[in-house]
């Protein structure tokens, strides 16, 4: 057998059997997982919201702590995000570095903007004064509506937070020069994974705040 | 082929790589490094294997000493705390560390060979998916030695009992070290299930089109679908327990309106498919040896795999059946009931065809071969039995009896592990290129056969004389007795029966006195019996061109123009990736992390200490991102292979 | 060869009885615990869908593994050459699938139908109106008219059974009539149980924060079909099987007919039943007793427990200037018992307002000898009664209800026979007997309390025993 020492040539990314680079495909299938993840919480929370360890009553109204204006900014602000995002992946794919940093720029920063609401929320949550929903309590009485709320929200925050953190890793990549648009596959799994989560607190918004409203 | 990423070093960058911290070790790395840092396919195949019998062993210890303990009314073996935590690591290893690792590593060993492929899509994942089932096994097994020690809930862990308030033993650990082995586990799961799904969906040789991929093949993507739907539930499902553990959130206490009918739902939504995911790949196993012992190509191909993917599919619509007795009513008892008959369609469908496959062959009766039919027939024992709780009002005697243990006995060692046995004996020879003593092999049945019935037949009848599972102890005066001690005769010879084989798989790499295998010592009929035993690190020399279903038996066999035909070889050669350090240090990290976490609030920081839990958290979860982005940031490295052409 | 084939039929002849035997020894099925026995409406249908599915399965099993055998033998390879050659490479035939996956679904549904009726019936009682249903079961309008309700509570490691109807408590010992339903709800105040008493129910869970359903109607005729010690088939008499537990004959029979080690029940009136979910440390030692009475003594039981459990009944210090009826309960001052001690007496007769106390055994009877005094007392100086209920004293729900302990069968959430040796052993030690039982871990209880010193307490223990056994 021959062996011989590494050496560049012209590699090329080997072709796949359907055509779709392995990273995306991977990507796809941690997105149907991860849908699972955010089904089995939703459902755990539509399951329990109604739920009240008083017998007999629901006395939990939560509309009383919910700040719908904030939230609907907030929600707003991650739909955005979602905008610069894709346009990211697009000036990435055409080369252009600039305006591909300003964008990733633009999704880091509403996405950090949304993150904020969120953790000031939660903050407001907590300390309202008479109202407090914490996790195992509304107004100091055992609920479990604090438990699904927390958890599930904040697990998609922390899916949002992630995606920040990867998207600052790409922006500061960008400085180093060696971003070209052979990274605009990577870029693009950034932004299927980004879209999703976006994806997902369209689900969220009605499920957890608007049908309070509404039933 | 490296598929890791478009950009490759040139030679000026690859001396910048030598300055790094962790390089990644060359082509000639050799030793402990070697195995430590290897991202190849078939040595973390064997890594899987090698530790997944390990906790064979350990799993099987635990079951003789509880076998010892029922060996008579009233005996004091164990104390009934022991033997509640016995039988909970016992279930817990059985199905976590060693059925589906065992699998996994068939899965690593055999599933890119069969689909031509030289490694898998994402060989450093592969890696680190080896690490955290490694560091899951350590972190549920460590349990032993702290307080409370192991978890004595259950291998499902029933809310409310797994909550502090019932907690029997002050400050009890055992739950929490179950929640994150179970957690880190399905990290382990998950990673290596995306991997597997990206290699068959995207890493198939020309011409292996999805209908010509072997059974094995198909049952890995299956199963690799289940996992990465399944696993979410429970892995929400700890979650949540954890909340109520650490931070006193009310998903499942019920005197806040937490419900523990939610744990039940989450935990069988992963815990049903699951049993598919155990039993799925040994069925592909099987559908692989069957047709070569006869000689005869698979009948009814299409409607195996076809079966494979409806009982995949229906085994999310069936969880409840676990539930009958919990009071669901009568609506959902019934169509739970339905739903749960009918997935023995698909099932006695396998089971048809692999007769079908034998009829009109030759059946050579091989080692392999005898623990197929030993699995044909033991599974068919326990679907039948799976047939009758099914029915609800048979199920309302049956459930939690040692009937029901007698059921899933038989399908998880009558099933998987003969199916997986029979995997060993039959792929063995392609890992280390010798033949394994049929001898020894048919004496390893004739006991593990014999052993096993003698054990888990009696049960049934056990059960329906009312000897409820789980119990650490029976009163006299119920006749339980006599039934009790065959069991644990059988068991004890199954013992030795599995240890013998264990011993043979281990040591067949070094024994000297083996024939060496050839190329394709059973006339075998798919892809990887085109190599040469063992296989080299590059797989094939040039990417085979497919042209029909059974390769290798085509090559043999068949007309010409259904022979595989082969790429060039280009003139910059095989390109092997280099090795990595960074799963191991991610692993590590994530190890250490999870050590912090769980020792959240009982040890008690005194002077001596040199961390708190916390700050050991955070040093391990640095540790753990600082991996990543090493692992980002190395690019692929790696050599190039020359061989020449019959060379693979 | 010939050597060989005679030491086959000499060993053959020696196993082959020992094997019938053997066999023989297992054809009764009738086990304390057995769900192969079935002696009620609910578990005899469970029971016949169970065979119906072993015959089917048997059935298959014989077909699917008999067609297997033939495969292996007809095709075979005979030869080293043979194993060589290459067969028809046949790909599958898809009329035969077909038509199996046809027979297997045609198979199911024999099994599917029967299933669902079983479900209906398992979960509902059925309806008095419904008379072609109850021709169908064979079951008696006024079974279901008069049917009992108990309210089962599962705690670690024992059963509360509570009669609404009635407004009584017991523990451990279910007493049922077999003229009439018994409807069971089941509820838990800690972890998840299970109530499985296979000869009468089958099993449901007990799951915290639902209250869950099962009922059951006993056989009298099957009841009373038992078998004697050969095996052979004996039609009991209502005395022999079930006779009254309320003034504790079935104690007697019980404890006379037969070991407790023995492994077939010789009073049919009594089932055993078992916890079937892990709930804990001591989840094996959480059984419990099913009583079989006829109509006549459930309602004599029902109204001893309804004397002994009524507040209206409470003792009260004699005063000469009440009045007492017939079989009031009195106590007087006994200095012989110790200081402020008082003993309890029972009016047989009327007394008349002003009458003197008299003492004589014309009017009040003396309960109990002096052990059985100390013993009340010693209930509740040892700290028994925050715990454990009597009659109408005791503030404790949290051990099981000891009111007429002296007529249950069985101690220790049926672990063991309740007799004074049982009993002793018990008291002395609990943890020994049943470890992790909360009686000796519970909470509030260390090294300290006097529960756990009375190991060398002959006295308070034989007092004690003498106390709760003479509760009758």
């Amino acid at each position: 057998m021959s062996e011989a020492a590494a050496h560049a040539i012209d590699h090329h990314e080997p072709e796949t059997s359907t055509g779709i680079p392995n990273k995306k495909v991977l990507m796809w299938a941690f997105l149907g997982s991860d849908c699972m993840f955010f089904g089995t919480l939703i459902s755990t929370h539509l399951i329990y919201r109604k739920i009240s360890a008083t017998v007999g009553g629901n006395f939990l109204d939560i509309r009383e702590i919910f700040d719908i204006e904030l939230t609907s900014f907030s929600t707003f602000i991650l739909l955005a995000s979602s905008l610069f995002m894709a346009l990211a992946v697009s000036a990435i794919h055409k080369g252009n570095l600039t305006s591909t940093r300003w964008m990733l720029f633009g999704t880091i920063v509403f996405g950090a903007i949304f993150l904020g609401c969120q953790v000031y929320e939660f903050t407001h949550f907590v300390h309202a004064a008479g109202n407090e929903l914490t996790l195992s309590s509304y107004r100091g009485e055992p609920h479990v509506f604090g438990s699904t709320f927390y958890v599930l929200t904040g697990t998609h925050g922390t899916h949002v937070a992630i995606g920040v953190f990867w998207l600052i890793g790409w922006l500061i990549y960008s400085f180093t020069g060696k971003m070209s648009t052979a990274d605009a596959m990577d870029i693009e799994c950034c932004g299927l994974y980004w879209h999703f989560v976006d994806i997902v607190w369209i689900l969220i918004f009605p499920v957890v705040y608007l049908m309070e409203y509404a039933f | 082929m490296s598929t890791e990423s478009l950009k490759y070093l040139n030679p000026e960058s690859q001396t910048d790589l030598k300055t790094k911290v962790f390089p990644r070790p060359g082509q000639n790395t050799t030793g402990v490094i070697n195995w430590l840092t290897t991202i190849d396919h078939k040595k973390i195949g064997v890594m899987y294997g090698m530790a997944a019998l390990f906790f064979l062993i350990l799993g099987g210890v635990e079951a003789l000493l509880i076998r010892s303990q029922l060996w008579n009314h009233n005996m004091d073996i164990l104390s009934n705390r022991e033997y509640n935590q016995m039988f909970t690591m016992h279930g817990t290893t059985m199905v976590f560390l060693v059925i589906m690792p065992l699998s996994a590593a068939f899965f690593n060993f055999i599933m890119p060979l069969q689909i031509g492929a030289r490694d898998v899509a994402f060989p450093r994942i592969n890696t680190l998916s080896l690490w955290c089932f490694i560091a899951g096994g350590l972190i549920l097994n460590l349990s032993w030695i702290c307080t409370g020690g192991s978890p004595a809930i259950g291998w499902f862990g029933y809310a409310p009992l797994t909550d502090t308030r019932f907690a029997e033993v002050l400050g009890d650990m055992g739950p929490d070290f179950w929640i994150f082995s179970l957690q880190i586990l399905g990290l382990a799961s998950l990673l290596a299930s995306f991997n597997f799904i990206t290699t068959i969906i995207n890493m198939r040789a020309p011409g292996m089109t999805m209908m010509r991929l072997p059974v094995f093949t198909w049952m890995t993507l299956i199963v690799s679908f289940l996992i990465i739907l399944a696993f979410p539930a429970i892995t929400i499902a700890l979650v949540e327990l954890m909340f109520d553990r650490t931070y006193g959130t009310n998903f499942y206490d019920f005197l806040e309106g937490g419900k523990p009918h939610l744990w039940q739902h989450l935990f069988w939504i992963f815990g049903h498919p699951e049993v598919y995911i155990l039993i799925l790949p040994a069925m592909g196993i099987i559908s692989e040896i069957i047709p070569v012992f006869s000689r005869k190509p698979l009948f009814g191909y299409g409607l195996i795999i076809f079966s494979g993917a409806i009982i995949g599919f229906m085994g999310f619509a069936v969880w409840s059946h676990h539930m009958f007795t919990t009071g669901m009513g009568i609506v959902a008892t019934s169509a739970f009931s339905i739903l749960t008959m009918l997935i023995a369609i698909p099932t006695g469908v396998k089971i048809f065809n692999w007769i079908g496959t034998m009829w009109g062959g030759r059946i050579r009766f091989d080692t392999p071969m005898l623990f197929a039919l030993g699995f044909i027939t033991m599974f068919m024992v326990g679907g039948f039995t799976g047939i009758m709780h099914s029915s609800v009002p048979i199920d309302a005697q049956h459930q939690d009896s040692y009937f029901v243990v007698a059921h899933f006995h038989y399908v998880l060692i009558g099933g998987a592990l003969f199916g997986l046995f029979a995997g060993f004996y039959f792929w063995l020879p392609k890992l280390t290129g010798k033949i394994l003593s049929e001898k020894l092999g048919k004496f390893v049945f004739t006991l593990m056969f014999l052993g096993f019935n003698l054990t888990f037949f009696p049960m049934h009848y056990l059960g329906m004389i009312g000897q409820p599972r789980r119990t650490h102890s029976y009163n006299e005066g119920h006749g339980f007795e006599t039934w009790n001690q065959i069991a644990t005769v059988g068991a004890f010879i199954l013992g030795v029966g599995i240890a013998v084989g264990v011993y043979q798989f281990v040591t067949a790499a070094f024994n000297k006195k083996l024939k060496p295998a050839g190329k394709n010592p059973w006339d075998a009929r798919t892809l990887e019996w085109t190599l040469s035993s063992p296989v080299k690190e590059y797989n094939f020399a040039r990417t085979p061109i497919i042209k029909s279903r059974d390769q290798a038996w085509e090559n043999n066999y068949g007309d010409k123009d259904k022979h595989s035909e082969k790429e060039p070889l280009g003139d910059h050669g095989v390109h092997m990736p280099d090795r990595s350090w960074c799963p191991l240090i991610s692993g590590i990290g994530l190890f250490v992390f999870v050590l912090g976490m769980l020792f959240r609030k009982t040890i008690e920081v005194s002077d001596n200490f040199l961390a708190t839990p916390y700050e050991v958290a955070i040093g391990g979860c640095s540790v753990f991102i600082l991996g990543i982005i090493m692992w980002s940031l190395e690019g692929p490295g790696g050599y190039h292979l020359f061989p020449k052409e019959n060379e693979e | 060869m010939k050597i060989l084939f005679n030491k086959l039929q000499a060993i053959s002849i020696a196993i082959l009885p020992a094997f019938i035997l053997f066999l023989g020894g297992c054809s009764r099925v009738d086990h304390k615990q057995s769900a192969l026995d079935p002696k009620g409406i609910v578990s005899q249908n469970q029971y016949d869908i169970f065979m119906l599915s072993v015959w089917i399965t048997i059935f298959l099993f014989c077909a699917v593994g008999g067609c297997l055998l033939y495969v292996l033998w007809k095709y075979r390879a005979k030869s080293a050459q043979e194993a060589m050659e290459v067969p028809p490479q046949s790909h599958g035939n898809s009329v035969i699938e077909v038509s199996l996956i046809i027979a297997s679904t045609i198979i199911l549904v024999i099994l599917a139908i029967p299933t669902l009726q079983g479900v209906v019936l398992m979960n509902r009682v059925p309806d008095p109106n419904d008379t072609q249903t109850l021709e169908k079961l064979d079951l008696n309008r006024s079974a279901i008219d008069g049917a009992i309700t108990v309210n089962v509570t599962g705690k670690r490691f024992f059963w509360v059974f509570e009669y609404p109807q009635y407004g009584i408590v017991t523990a451990n010992e279910l007493i049922f009539p077999t003229s009439r339903a018994v409807r069971i709800n089941l509820r838990t105040e800690d972890v998840i149980h299970s109530f499985w008493l296979p000869k009468l129910a089958g099993k449901m869970d007990l799951m915290p924060g639902q209250e869950n359903f099962l009922w059951f109607i006993a056989n009298q005729e099957k009841i009373l079909l038992g078998k004697d010690a050969n095996g052979k088939e004996v039609k009991y008499s209502i005395d022999d099987a079930m006779p009254p537990v309320f003034n504790g004959k079935m104690r007697e029979r019980i404890f006379a007919k037969q070991k407790f080690t023995d492994e077939f029940e010789a009073v049919g009136g009594l089932f055993y039943g078992q916890c079937a979910e892990f709930c804990g440390n001591s989840h094996a030692y959480m059984s419990f007793r099913a009583l079989a009475q006829t109509d006549e003594d459930f309602n004599s039981w029902v109204k001893s427990f309804q004397n002994a459990q009524n507040p209206n009944l409470q003792p009260s210090a004699y005063n000469s200037e009440n009045e007492y009826s017939k079989g009031s309960l009195v106590t007087f001052s006994d200095k012989s018992l110790g200081e402020s001690a008082t003993r309890e007496f029972r009016a047989i007769t009327e007394v008349a307002q002003g009458e003197a106390p008299n003492l004589s055994k014309k009017v009040w009877t003396q309960a109990n000898s002096d052990d059985f005094e100390q013993g009340k007392k010693l209930f509740s100086s040892l700290q028994c009664v925050q715990c454990h209920a009597i009659n109408r004293t005791g503030l404790g729900s949290k051990g099981p209800n000891l009111t007429l302990f002296g007529i249950r069968t069985s101690l220790a959430a049926g672990w063991m026979r309740n007799d004074k040796k049982n009993l002793t052993k018990w008291l002395k030690n609990s943890n020994e007997v049943k470890f992790g039982n909360l009686m000796w871990n519970g909470e509030g209880v260390d090294d300290n309390h006097p529960l756990r010193n009375l190991e060398d307490e002959d006295q308070k223990v034989k007092q004690l025993v003498t106390y709760l056994l003479g509760l009758k």
